[in-house]
């Protein structure tokens, strides 16, 4: 066999390897692209629809303030509603997240954590996890309007009183997805991938 | 004139794409008429002609390797690939952005675009190629792996430029349009 003959069938060898090799890289990163999808939080059924308005609600937090929730807001701020209670432990390994998150966040959306029950255990749970400065509500209506069925549970109210996101969030990445849906405009994740596949 | 080696690479790699194709809309038959209908580009009273593509583009890829039938089958193939362009054409004009290609089988629900037309155009030149008469010269042994491992690695290139293209592009377009 000639050299040139030997050189042919090695080159068309690795040629083959190196297509193979292609294609199993852009698998790879297909599948990349599905874990690091930027809207995740889960879906309920039932309860608001997102892109509709949310219902306006007057609420007083523990401090005494008044929020009125669900209106446009004059200063283009969007509200991150997010619904614990103190007897969720799961939220408190959520607050954390949600501190940092409000830290981030705060060159456009304000935080209000919400809850019902007893104010005299909202308060200590407030002071034994540190909220102070976040405005805290305690409301049933509340919960009943947005149908909270489980918590930690969030909504995202834009600038103008729509509902742009909402789900149980488990952990940062979930409570991340909510502001990457509303950056992005997609509801949810199964609309991220229909959009996109 | 085109190299004999060079026209059966040819052949070799467009039979395989036509009987890939034809095999995953026979697969699932009701799902391609559905999308044949959705198409919308013969009246609606011709829908029970959509088992007819994959039955044509089966034909296609047989003849392609025969010598006596390639000249045919080619330039069906051509017609075949010319007239799919013109469908997604014509429904791209036609605005709609979210038709379901129907490409790769009934679980491919990627929304046509442009690229495919462009895709099928260079699909058809390529193969419109194998038209022009070959050059006769005899075939050996390296003409084998040229011909063999030529139609392996179109395959697996294919397939790849079909993955950056139809799959990972649209989603990384997302990405850079979010912020």
């Amino acid at each position: 066999m000639s050299a040139l003959a030997v050189s042919n069938g090695v080159l068309w060898l690795l040629v083959l390897v190196l297509t193979a090799v292609v294609l199993a890289l852009v698998r790879q990163v297909g599948v990349l692209h599905e874990r690091i999808a930027p809207a995740g939080a889960l879906m309920l059924k039932r309860g608001l629809a997102v892109g509709e308005p949310a219902p306006v609600m007057e609420v007083t937090d523990l401090e005494g303030l008044p929020h009125r929730l669900g209106s446009a807001r004059s200063d283009g701020r969007s509200t991150l509603l997010l619904f614990v209670s103190p007897s969720c432990p799961v939220c408190k390994a959520l607050l954390a997240a949600v501190k940092s998150s409000r830290r981030d966040e705060r060159g456009w959306m304000d935080v209000i954590l919400a809850s019902d029950g007893d104010p005299g255990e909202q308060r200590e749970f407030v002071r034994a996890q540190g909220l102070e400065g976040i405005p805290y509500v305690v409301s049933a209506a509340l919960g009943l309007a947005y149908q909270v069925s489980r918590l930690p549970f969030a909504a995202l109210l834009d600038e103008q009183g729509v509902l742009r996101a909402r789900g149980l969030v488990n952990s940062r990445e979930h409570l991340e997805s909510l502001f990457e849906a509303k950056r992005l405009g997609v509801a949810s994740l199964q609309e991220y991938f229909s959009g996109a596949a | 004139m085109i190299d004999p080696a060079v026209g059966a690479l040819l052949a070799g790699a467009f039979a395989l794409l036509f009987v890939s194709a034809a095999f995953h809309k026979l697969v699932d038959l009701r799902a391609f008429t559905e999308t044949f209908r959705a198409y919308a580009v013969v009246p609606q009273g011709l829908a029970w002609l959509a088992p007819a593509v994959p039955l044509l583009e089966l034909t296609v890829g047989a003849g392609l390797l025969a010598g006596a039938s390639r000249t045919g089958a080619a330039a069906s193939g051509v017609a075949l690939l010319l007239t799919y362009a013109g469908a997604i054409g014509i429904n791209l004009a036609r605005g709609r952005r979210d038709l379901a290609c129907g490409c790769g089988g009934a679980n491919d629900q990627r929304p046509i675009a442009a690229w495919m037309v462009w895709r099928n155009l260079l699909l058809a030149a390529l193969l419109a190629a194998t038209l022009r008469p070959w050059l006769a010269r005899p075939l050996d042994a390296a003409d084998a792996v040229t011909i063999g491992a030529g139609t392996a690695v179109a395959a697996l290139l294919y397939m790849s430029v079909d993955g950056v293209l139809g799959r990972l592009m649209p989603r990384t377009a997302l990405w850079r349009g979010s912020r």
